[in-house]
Parts: C-alpha cells; structure tokens; sequence
C-alpha cells in the first residue's frame, strides 16, 4: 500500500467521535471491521477488477482517510493518493469451509487508525465462480456505505471493460457530510430536536438485564446466530403488512414496524423491564448527494417504550408506529450526544441496502461478523434481505459475556416462539405465548426427586423411640426433664382424658399455652386422641384468641394455669383444660396408638389474612410425615439431635423443632417466653450452650452476628422464615470454631414448613442472598409467569409448588381455596399453590427468592399482610387514613463488586457515584469544569510567612500554636515552621488512645525541634467519641472538635494570634470546600474565606457532645475569631508525599509508628473506620483521600492500600467496650421494622394508636413507628403511593411534626437543593435541618446554590435559624418582596 | 403548491436522480422515490412552510402517497 502526504485535517463527525473512543478503549480487538464477502457467480477479469478497485479508491476519499490526534483530539485527513495492489489469491484447490475460515480470520485483521482503513482480497474459487473479500473500518463507513461501494465499483468495472471510464458518475465526497454536520448541530443545539432528546431520555430505568444477567464487567466478544425467517413466517408477515390497517407508508416502513414489535415484546418479556429502549440507526443521508456518499453517516438514536404483561401485539404496534414517526422527525443529523448513545444496549439495525447482480452476473453477497462487538451493545439484532430473496434474515449479534452458549441457542428460539403466538393474533398480550423449547420445558419439570416411602404418623414414630430409649431423656426445661416414657405415659393420660371430654378423631382442639413441656404433652395427647391441634401462641390479644377458636370450631381449649389467670378465658364460650403435667391423674391410662390416615388433618396453623382476619391452613399427617421424614436424612448429626424450642408454637418454622428431636430420639430443651416484653429466649440458648442444632430465623442471627462463639457446640443451623443475607451468613460463620452446617430452608405454612432448601456454601454462594436451593423429596416447584407459562432460566416468576407437603387448604374459606390452590396443568389431577412470591432458577440451577409480588411482607421470619395491620387501625376513630409498610435496610453493593476510580480510587459505594466509560467518578469529571477556580484558593508558604510574621510582637512568647498530633503531616507542619524561623508552641491532645510509638515520636520530636510542647486531655473524651461515632459514624470528627476547642482555649490564655492546623488538601475538601463555592464564575477567594470563618462559627454551635461536656462560651464572643485565627498550612504548601518522608526522615528522624498496626498514630482511629465501613460500607477516609488524589498529594495506589487496610475486629470490639459504644445498625437496633403513616386529627401520641392496636394484634403485627402525614401520598391510580412513603429516612419518621410535601415553586426549589446536599429522599416542609444531619458544610452548600439559582446572598446562619423548608421559603419570599419594592 | 413540493423533492430529497422529471401523479413511496426518512423530511418542510402540524394519526399512504395526495391533504387540512 503506498501512500502520500495528506491533506488538511477536519474533526471527526459524532458517530465517528464515539466509534473512535471505543476502538481506543479496545485498541486490541477489531469491534468496529465491517467485512463484506461478494461472491459472484460468473467469470471476471481480475486485472480489470484490480483496476476497477484502485479506480474506487482513486473516487473514493472515504478509503483514503486516516486518523491521528492532534494534541489530545483526533482529527482525519484524507490522503490525496493511494495507490493499492489489489491481492488475488487462488483458492480453488481449497474446500469451501476453509475458504470460509480464511474470510474470517482475515476479518479480524486489526487496523491501524492512521493508515487507511480497508482490506480487499479477490479470491478465485473457480474460472466461473470469484468471491470479492471486502473489510472496512466501522469509522469511514456504515451499511448504505457499503452498497454503494458495491454498486459502484460494478459499474466502474463495466465502465473499464467497455472503456467508457469518462461516463463513469464521480463519488460525492464525505467532507460535505463533515462541514454539514458540525454546521447542524451548532444550530440546533438550543432546539426543540434537543430538547426532545433531553425529555425522552428522563425518568429512563437502568438498562434492562437480559435472562436476569448483569456481568460486572462486558467484554467485546460477541457470537453471531443466523435466524431465517423461513417461508410459512415469510407468508404471515407479508399478509399482514398488507392489512390496511397495518401498511405503513413503504413495505419496508411496515416490515420495520413489525419486527421493532416483535423484538420490544421479546425484550419485555426476557428482560422484565418495563421501560424498553433500543437503538436504531438512523442511515442520516438527508439528501440526493449524502445518499450516494460512501462513509459513515449512521447515528443511533433510541425508541423508547413502556408496557405490560396484558398489552396485546395490536397496541404496541399501534405505538411502535407512533414512536416511529417521532423517531424519524427527531433523529437528525448532528443530534447524537453520549448520553442518548448510553441510554440503551440493544440495536435494531434494520437494513434495506441491497447488492444486486455484479455487472449483470447473480451474486451471492454475506456480511462476515468480527467475532467482537461495542461491548454496550448486548444484543444487535440485524434485519435484512440483501440479496432480495424475499426471505428475511436476521442476525442476532450476541455479547457473549451475556449470553452463553447454551442462552445462545435458546434465546433465538425463544424470540421465534413468541413472535409465532404473537402473530397469529394481534389481540393476544405480549406476556401469553410461552417462549421456552420443548427441551427446556422437560429439564425444568424434572427438576425435582419424587421419593415414596410407606405412610408412618409422628405418633407412631415417636411411639418408636419410647420402645427402644425408654429411659433417655425427651425434653426438659429449666426445671424438670422428662424421659420419653413419661412423655408416652402423660401425653397417655391426657389422651385418655381427652376421649372423656368427648374427642374423637378429627376433632380440633386449640393449645392456647406458654412453650413448656406441657404444650408438647398435650400436643402428642391430642394427636394421639385422633384430634387436630391448632397451637395458639401465649401473647396472643384474648379477641384474637375468641376468633380463632370460633372460626376453627374447636371442641376444646387447652391452656396453662398461668393464661387462665391473666386472661377472661372465662368469657370465651368453649370448654377449656388447665394442663398441668406434674399433676396428671395417673389412673385410667391407656396406651393410646390411634389409627391415623395420611389426609387426616394433623394441625391448623393461623397465620395473617389480607381480609383483616387471620386464616388458618390445614396440614395434613401426610404433609408433615413428608417434610419430617425428609428432614430427618437430610439434618442428621453424628450424635443424636438436641434442638432447643424457642420460637413462637404459632410460626410453622417451629414445627421442625417441636417434632425432630422427639421422632429421632434427640433431645428438645424448651425455653418459655416471658410473660411480658420481647422474647430473649434466643440469647439465652447461645448462652447455655445445651443444643448442637437449631432452627432460626435471620433475624435471630443478626443478633449473634457480633458474639464469640468459638465454643458453641453448635453444629447445625437451619435457617428459615425470611431471606438469608451472604454477608450475614458469612460474619456468623467466622465466629465459629467448629465446622458448622447452615441450610437455608424456604416453605410458606401452606406447604409445610420447608419444601425447598440450600445447604449454605461459602464458595459458591456470593450473590448478595443465599439462593433458597432445590425442593425436597416429593415436592415440586415452578417459576411461572402471569399466564402460566414456564419461564425460562434467570427469569423472575412467580414461585408455585405442588406435592404431598401441600395444605388441605383454608378453614372455612372456599373461595380463597381455590383462588390459591389452582389445578396443576403439567399434572394432571394435582394442585399447585400458588406463593405469591418471586423466584428465578439460577445457573446453578438453584432457585433464589426475590421477594414478594404483593403486600405480604415477613418480620422476625413470620408473615404478615399489611392490609390486616391497616383495617385494625383503620379502626380508630380519629384516623382518617393509613397505610403500613415494612422498612428494610437497603441492600448494600457486595463488597467484591466495589470498583475504585480509576483516576482518583473513590469507591464506588460512596453515595451517588456515577462512573463513566473509563471508570472515572463524577467528581474527578466535574473537578476538571473547576479545577482552576479551587486552585485560585491555595497559596505560597511565603504567604503564610508573611502572615505569620505581620502580626509578630503581639505576643512575645509564642507566634503561633501548632497542632501536633505526631504523625507525619502534622510533624512536617511544625518543622516547617520552625524552619522559617517563627516561635511555635506545640499542641498535642491526648486523647487516651495515641500510640506509645506515636507519644514517643511527639517527645524526640520536640527535643529534636527544640520546642515548647503542651498536651491536652478532657475526662469527657470517651463521651465525645461516642457521639461522634453515633453522629458521624467515626471517631475523628469528636476528636478535631475537641482539639480546636482546647486550642482556641490555651491561644485566649496564652495569647497566641494563630494555630496552624496539618489538614490535607483532601480533608479541606471534606469539610469546607464544596462545589458549589465555585459556581460562582467570578468568585472571590475573600468571599470564600469570609464563608468558611461563617461556617466555623455554625460549627462551634453544634449541638454535640464537644458543646455539652466542655468550656465553650468563648465561641458565643464575636472577637475570638478575631483574637485567634485558624491557618491551615497545607493551604499554603504543595509538597507530595515522598518529598515529605524524605524531608522528615532527613531533618526530624520522624518513623512511622508500627504498634498501631496502621498507617496511624492513633489506636481508636480504626474503630471509627470500623463504624463507617460497617454501617455505610466504605471508609471515613474514602472521600478525602481521593481529593488528596486529585490534588496531586497522594497516587491512587497509596490511597487504595491504606482505605483497604485490614482491620483488627478483636482489638476494635475492646475499644468499643472500653468507651461504651453499642454496636448497633443505623436503622436502629433491627434492621426491619414496620411503619404505619396515618392521617387524620385528635391523636395525642403514637402510644395511643399502639395500645389501639394491641388489643387487637399479636406483638409482632404492631408497627414500631407511627407517622403523622398531613395527606398520604397518591399514585397516578389514586392509591397510596407507598413507594414514595418509602423515600422517607428514619431521622424524618422520628420527628414529632407532620409530614407536609412542599408546594410552590420556592419551597419546591430548596426540597430539591436540600434533599441533594443532605442525601435525602424526599422532604417534608417541616422537617427540621438540624435532625436531618445538616451541618456547616451542608449551611455552605445549600447557601451556594440558592445564590446559584436566584441570584441572591443569604446569610449562612439563616439555615440554622431557619432549620424547615417551610420557614426558610416564607423568607426567602419576603426578601424577594422588599427587593423588588425597592 | 404541487410545484413547490416537486422543487423541494427533486432538489434535496431524491433516493436516485430521476430521468424524466416528478409529476405530482408519481407514486412517492411505492416506487421508492423517497425513502420514510426522505418523507419525514418532506412533512418538516411542509410544517415549516405552511405553519401546521402533521400528527403522527395522519401520516398514512391516502395523504402522502403522491404529490397531489399532498396537496389535498392540505387544502382539506387548512379547510376543517
């Protein structure tokens, strides 16, 4: 290829922009080769073709452009001359599949960007038969691009071969295009076209996952799969769009219509996001002459639709027709920018170009994949017919870190499935047609292991034990332990008395009891009895209580001495027995062995109903045998079970405990609740360490999550009831010695117990939740979707389970029955049972539980619907509206999917972070639009210099304080000063915790330096960490606070004028310069300093511990300020990290301290990183270390390694204790909990609708919080938006004072500017700064951007004084008012 | 109006050069004289030059398809 010197360079146009920057994100893999095979079925004259091709590139600038970069821009040039030797190669001898292989390896060819960028090979298949091998550069071309290269060079070689070159049309030149598209966008970049964009691109969601998918990390790779239409398609599609109704303006408009349809509802239905967006390039050549230049003029613009399950093909046409006239109206040239480009990651490239015969010979013409794609683009789906065969083709270009093999050959099928139930009627929803292949449809209904054994009851099983372990002990408590003959001979004698009382088999009898041995004696009398039992746990309101036993009809009430006593059993028309098993009538006794039969009714557990009143479930002795017998295998321990019974006898998880021990010969040790107050049962089995198996609710585990339980004799954990968090899992773990089994057991009451579970493994096991696992024997279970169809696997579906474990159904609610237990249409004559909870089958083939589809919600591992909580408050007087939500911690980003900046190392759990394309943080992005204004605000050391020395003679002791903490910026600080000659006191505060290294660096150093030296302590010191770490989640904020207060102290004594404190730049950033002081574009660094001293003053007005435990009324005088101001020295110096340990290593002798095990001086500075990284999830220091960064002080590498040092649990626990911190959550201490928002009038406190409540619910249904509204948020439906009641943090459900939206337009703009700057939600107009967190640098940032917005100065102070948005507004407005009177 | 349209096609929307001129009989789109894009264009000039709008419901074959369909689209449009 020989080339010549260039022409003059022209900016590249904004698709080639983006082609450009993402060839040099993957400068290794050629994403953007557009190779074309011609193979043309005739004879030709290579020589006249080589001609004809140099003749192309002679017309053609496009080929004979080049990129480089001028400074850091690329520019293209276009190179006047070009001469190429076009290759030909003989190919007849090899076989058609390696010529294939040849084409393709050839197309992966590499370009280098400054060189012309095509490939050209004629290859000889046979004398009649050439293959025309054509690769060009995504960048100078597009597919029009390569038609017309196509089509001309056929006629150039007619031209050549009939020597009528002069009559050969020239090729319009692409810089026309260029000067077009940089003139169009200068014009329209205000226009009603980009504001269209900008409206359409709001509100977007994230980008939809395909088959539930998100790889971290997308590579270029991508596998192309050929899917012919084939005729029948062929015939119904072309049927269609020749319906009137249908047509559009061409054939192709229609066809274009029909396919964007199909795929929207295929990526609705795989990626379960309503909101779909696709790409579409728009082909951009506008005009006669664009449309016969080579090069690349596409540019992708996106459509964007919402829809649902129930909309039928018919409507979305309809709106795909809509959408598309928008599209074509707004997709102009020149209107492209990166954020429309990022707003989608499917293209619909629908190809009209066609090749037709090469100068009069039939071609055959195919477009050759690269095998790599833009990584963004997760599918591209290209529609085409480009030999004209009436046959549609459609290439799906898969990412194959998306899709893998085996996704690769279903998701097509998939797509033709649909798009076959689809288009046989228009009217059916997009949701019906059931997508999967037959193959997937038998692996996912085999999924399951059918095990029969014969039918043995519990009884009998238990009945086993007694005859070979007599004399072994069964239960006990803590005061009495019965063997399981006394179990046998007192559930005997109760069953005996029982038959006298009149029951018989079938009859139901309540235990209302306390959990104790007599529940279990009574439970087995009653079974033995023949009777069902329906447990009724202690705490249960007695009209509770009343209502059960009406609904359930039951013949006869047993309770305890103790419930009889408290309560007006009395009241309740029933029969009722006090059991007492210390005092059982030992005549009469007779071996009772009933005769039980599988579909007897072996208990009914009530549990909450969403009609306001409980329901009960009935459990068949078949069920609870299934899951018992299963449950017997799969738990077994080397020695026999000792479970301890600790959980509500009301929640169906307590099952396992009840019966397990008891039919395997274990042991169950009973711990009763308390008569009043929380349930600590759980505590108090870890500290008696008595059991080596326990079934537990993740609840339960948070509370031990922080205990030593190195010698548990713990060895099997059965986890139930609610989702199961990995990180959870895996702290507990850590505090065991011992080897530990953990299942993760999942069952609703309705299935008995569990019937599907995973055994916990730490490698496997690393999303955020535990999958639930795999059904147990005899159970089934079906992902499927709202027309009951299978979905395929990664999908959310709703979970439906069927087998023996199965309820009978609901006492006395036919309907509900029915609605919930549907006939099974893969079995026939079975049920299924319809959960109400989402699952998809993941690729380990585990089912993971993805939450609820409605309002049912689980706390403490037990379900309640909300609507029972509602309509029993609903039923005070004075509310007028409510409604209940259960609050969850919000899951955090695991840790190994954390990324850091890669400028600057910020992680990307920091709050709000937003990462562009090449992994750079916002802040580094937006620190560029500004750097030059912040760096207007640091100066020179001999400006500090000056400073110091102006005020020199004020006091003849000392110039200045400097504060020394003795590590090695401070220590720089100070020789640096003495350095320049000043007379420095050192300040140190001893806050009980510096290192003895770190004290002795302190003492050489001041020997060393020669000067005077003065620690200072408080006895409050621990009071102040703690509120610090409550406050601030750290330890360093308390302390810098006391540090400047006890300063500011001895400067008033000693009058010194100055302290000079060794803040980073980094930390400046942190605590006062913000953005926003920089918005200003003239801003004055006066005007910045003036702010800063305002918000120092706020600061000391905090009202914090430094304020309540020291002397701080020097702060209320104005002339302290003045009398002693703060410098910070790292303002005034620039010196980078080594220049720094060099300097102090040479003057000082400064050694980094090695006992606190950090890069630290101070031992309880990691229990404030502990705190932080545990109750935020990411270090105190993330943010100021990466302003150190970007300030040049520190590399990302230095910064990395000490924000991710290890941390000392054991050492940061001794701490804590030490300084009386409580580890707790920032959600208080449970990380669940329900809240009731209310409106209505005449309600003194929340107590009253608490103890309204009470009477009514058990413990756990009553909400821990009430929220006094002054409306209820509504949704476009008119419901109440509880997704918005959401949005409110706990700070605000604390305050006592309503909540009121905002309204009008300036209470509106500070809402928005508040919730920014505090990290909220969502704001009430009377929700009062202070207690949101605000603080100074909050003050500066709010005032900041008011003058932003309205163009006025208000005082800093104002926030404070004015602390609601009510409040603030009202004088926001009245200073407009004087102003504007003026 | 019929020759203000035809100027406008011929000069800055043509898929291909035509070799007799555009009469405003010829069938615009079935031919493939203008492409939906080329038709998009040709409703923004209209828009632009007779200051209305063409709602997305109207842009079908029985208003567009031939230059004179165009024209008495409008002259119906700017009657109602």
């Amino acid at each position: 290829m020989g080339t010549n010197e260039t022409s003059s360079y022209k900016k590249l146009t904004k698709s080639q922009l983006s082609l450009w920057i993402g060839q040099k994100l993957h400068p290794e893999v050629p994403l953007y080769n557009m190779a074309h095979s011609f193979e043309i079925n005739g004879a030709i004259n290579p020589e006249i073709f080589s001609k004809a091709f140099q003749e192309l590139i002679n017309r053609t600038d496009a080929l004979r452009t080049v990129f480089s970069e001028l400074e850091t821009s690329p520019v293209q040039s276009i190179l006047p001359h070009l001469t190429y030797k076009l290759e030909v190669l003989d190919v007849s001898t090899e076989t058609e599949q390696s010529i294939q292989n040849w084409m393709e390896h050839r197309s992966r060819q590499l370009f280098n960007l400054s060189q012309p960028l095509f490939d050209s090979v004629l290859l000889k298949v046979s004398p009649n038969r050439y293959i025309w091998f054509l690769n060009i550069h995504h960048l100078v071309t597009d597919a029009s691009s390569s038609s017309i290269l196509y089509r001309a060079m056929s006629s150039l070689y007619r031209h050549l071969q009939e020597d009528t070159l002069a009559a050969f049309k020239e090729i319009p030149s692409y810089s026309n295009y260029i000067d077009f598209e940089t003139e169009r966008t200068a014009s329209q970049k205000q226009s009603e076209t980009a504001s269209y964009w900008k409206q359409r691109l709001a509100n977007q969601l994230g980008p939809p996952k395909f088959y539930g998918k998100h790889p971290a990390k997308t590579s270029t790779r991508s596998r192309r799969v050929q899917l012919h239409m084939g005729k029948e398609r062929m015939r119904k599609l072309t049927a269609l769009a020749a319906r009137p109704d249908i047509r559009a303006w061409t054939k192709d408009l229609t066809l274009f219509h029909l396919f964007t349809t199909l795929l929207v509802a295929y990526l609705y239905r795989v990626t379960e996001n309503p909101h779909i967006s696709i790409g579409i390039p728009s082909h951009n050549r506008s005009t006669t002459v664009f449309k016969q230049t080579p090069g690349l003029f596409i540019a992708l613009f996106p459509m964007i639709f919402q829809l649902e399950a129930t909309d039928s093909f018919g409507k979305l046409l309809e709106r795909v027709k809509l959408e598309t006239a928008n599209y074509l109206r707004y997709a102009q040239p020149g209107m492209s920018t990166p954020s429309i480009n990022k707003s989608f990651n499917v293209i619909l490239n629908f190809i009209n170009a066609q090749f037709n015969d090469f100068n009069g010979i039939p071609m055959r013409s195919e477009w050759i994949h690269p095998g790599h794609c833009d990584p963004a683009h997760h599918l591209r789906c290209h529609v085409m017919d480009f030999d004209g065969t009436g046959d549609i083709t459609m290439l799906l270009d898969f990412n194959e870190s998306v899709f893998d093999t085996q996704l690769r050959s279903q998701a097509p099928m998939h797509l033709l499935n649909l798009m076959d139930g689809l288009l046989d009627n228009l009217e059916h929803p997009v949701g019906m047609p059931s997508m999967i292949t037959e193959k997937e449809e038998t692996t996912l209904l085999r999924s399951q292991t059918i095990k029969f054994t014969s039918f043995s009851s519990v009884v009998h099983q238990f009945k086993q034990q007694v005859k070979s372990k007599p004399n072994k002990p069964a239960l006990y408590d803590r005061n009495k332990q019965y063997t399981y003959r006394e179990i046998d001979q007192k559930s005997n004698q109760l069953a005996t008395l029982l038959l006298e009382k009149g029951i018989i088999k079938g009859s139901r009898v309540a235990l209302y009891m306390e959990r104790s041995p007599a529940y279990l004696i009574a439970l087995i009398a009653v079974l033995k009895s023949g009777g069902t039992f329906i447990p009724i746990p202690s705490d249960t309101p007695i009209n509770r209580v009343a209502l059960i036993l009406q609904d359930s009809e039951s013949a006869l009430l047993l309770t305890s001495k103790n419930l009889v006593e408290d309560n007006p059993i009395s009241t309740i028309d029933i029969m009722h027995l006090v059991v007492d098993p210390d005092n059982m009538e030992a005549n009469g006794e007779k071996d009772m062995i009933p005769s039980l039969h599988a579909t007897d009714i072996a208990y009914i557990l009530y549990t909450s109903g969403s009609s306001g009143k409980p329901k009960g479930v009935l459990i068949s002795h078949a069920a609870l045998t299934n899951y018992l017998t299963w449950a017997k295998g799969a738990y077994a321990l080397e020695d026999h079970i000792k479970m301890p019974l600790f959980t509500s006898i009301g929640f169906d998880l307590t099952i396992t405990a009840t019966f397990l021990p008891l039919i395997t010969g274990g042991e169950l040790i009973i711990y009763q609740e308390m008569e009043s107050g929380p349930d600590l049962s759980f505590l108090d089995v870890i500290t008696d360490n008595l059991v080596n198996a326990i079934k537990l609710t993740p609840s339960h585990l948070t509370l031990i999550s922080d205990m030593d339980l190195a010698k548990s004799n713990i060895k099997l954990m059965i986890l139930g009831g609610e989702d199961l968090k990995t990180q959870l899992v895996k702290s507990v773990l850590n505090s065991f010695t011992n080897p530990i089994k953990i299942f993760n057991e999942y069952g609703p009451t309705e299935a008995t117990v569990g019937c599907i579970v995973a055994q916990y493994d730490v490698s496997s096991h690393t999303k955020t939740i535990v999958p639930i696992g795999k059904p147990i024997d005899n159970m089934k279970a079906y992902v499927l979707d709202a027309y009951l169809n299978l979905v395929p696997n990664g999908l959310v579906g709703e979970l439906f389970l069927s087998g023996i474990g199965l309820a009978e159904g609901y006492v006395n609610l036919p309907n509900l029955t029915l609605e919930k237990f549907i006939t099974n249409p893969f079995i026939k004559g079975d049920k299924l049972y319809s959960t109400g909870d989402l699952a998809r089958w993941n690729d380990s083939k585990d089912l993971e539980f993805l939450g609820r589809k409605d309002d049912q919600v689980k706390l403490g591992g037990v379900r309640i619907e909300l609507a029972e909580v509602e309509s029993n408050l609903l039923q005070h007087p004075a509310l007028k509206n409510c409604a209940v939500l259960l609050l969850e911690e919000e899951n955090r980003l695991p840790e190994k999917d954390v990324v850091h900046c890669t400028q600057c190392g910020l992680p990307s759990n920091y709050p709000k972070t937003d990462f562009d394309e090449s992994g750079v943080c916002h802040l580094c992005n937006a620190f560029k639009s500004y750097k030059d204004k912040a760096l207007r605000y640091f100066k020179t050391e001999d400006e500090l210099a000056s400073l110091l020395m102006s005020n020199r003679g004020k006091n003849p002791t000392y110039d200045c304080i400097s504060l020394l903490s003795g590590g090695k910026d401070s220590t720089y600080v100070l020789a640096r000063l003495v350095d320049m000659g000043l007379k420095v006191l050192a300040f140190t505060l001893d806050n009980g915790y510096i290192s003895e290294q770190a004290k002795e660096n302190i003492r050489s150093i001041i020997t060393k330096l020669g000067v005077d030296h003065i620690y200072g302590s408080t006895d409050q010191m621990n009071k102040i960490f703690v509120d610090s770490l409550h406050r601030h989640h750290n330890v360093c904020n308390g302390c810098f606070k006391t540090i400047y207060t006890l300063s500011t102290k001895l400067a008033l004594e000693k009058k010194v004028p100055f302290i000079i404190t060794g803040l980073s730049r980094g930390q400046f950033f942190e605590t006062r310069l913000s953005e926003e002081l920089f918005l200003d574009e003239e801003v004055q660094i006066a005007t910045i300093d003036d702010t800063i001293l305002q918000a120092r003053k706020l600061y000391h007005q905090e009202d914090d511990a430094v304020k309540q435990c020291l002397d701080v009324t020097m702060f209320q005088k104005e002339d302290t300020f003045e009398r002693v101001q703060f410098l910070d020295f790292y303002r005034y110096s620039d010196v980078r990290l080594e220049e720094m340990l060099t300097f102090l290593k040479e003057k000082v002798g400064w050694v980094r301290p090695t006992d606190t095990g950090r890069s630290t001086n101070c031992l309880i500075n990691q229990v404030g990183i502990y705190v932080h990284k545990k109750q935020l999830g990411y270090s105190n220091y993330a943010y100021p270390y990466s302003w150190d960064v970007r300030m040049g002080h520190k590399t990302r590498t230095e910064t990395l390694e000490e924000i991710n040092e290890p941390i000392n649990e054991k050492e940061v626990k001794r701490i804590m204790n030490e300084i009386g911190y409580q580890d707790s959550n920032t959600f208080g201490m449970n990380p669940k909990q329900l809240v009731a928002y209310y409106t209505g009038s005449g309600i003194n406190n929340s107590k009253d609708l608490s103890d309204f409540l009470k009477k009514r619910l058990p413990h756990h249904m009553i909400p821990s919080r009430f929220k006094f509204m002054k409306e209820l948020p509504l949704t476009v439906n008119g419901k109440v938006d509880k997704k918005a009641l959401k949005d409110l943090d706990y700070k605000q459900l604390e305050m006592e004072t309503p909540f009121v939206s905002p309204n009008g337009e300036i209470e509106e703009l500070l809402a928005g500017i508040w919730q920014e700057v505090l990290g909220l939600k969502r704001l009430g107009t009377q929700d009062n700064f202070i207690a949101l967190g605000g603080h100074s640098l909050a003050a500066i940032r709010i005032t900041a951007r008011l003058k932003d917005e309205l163009h006025l100065n208000f005082p800093l102070n104002k926030v404070f004084e004015l602390p609601t948005i009510s409040k603030y507004a009202k004088y926001i407005e009245k200073t407009i008012i004087t102003l504007m009177k003026e | 109006m019929n020759e203000i349209l035809i100027t406008y096609i011929c000069e800055d929307l043509l898929n291909n050069e035509l070799e007799s001129g555009l009469s405003p009989q010829d069938d615009l789109l079935g031919s493939g004289i203008l492409d939906s894009l080329g038709m998009m264009k040709l409703i923004l000039f209209i828009e632009q030059k007779y200051n209305i709008t063409v709602p997305p419901q109207d842009m079908i074959i029985e208003n567009f398809m031939t230059v004179s369909h165009i024209t008495n689209y409008l002259t119906n449009k700017e009657q109602s």
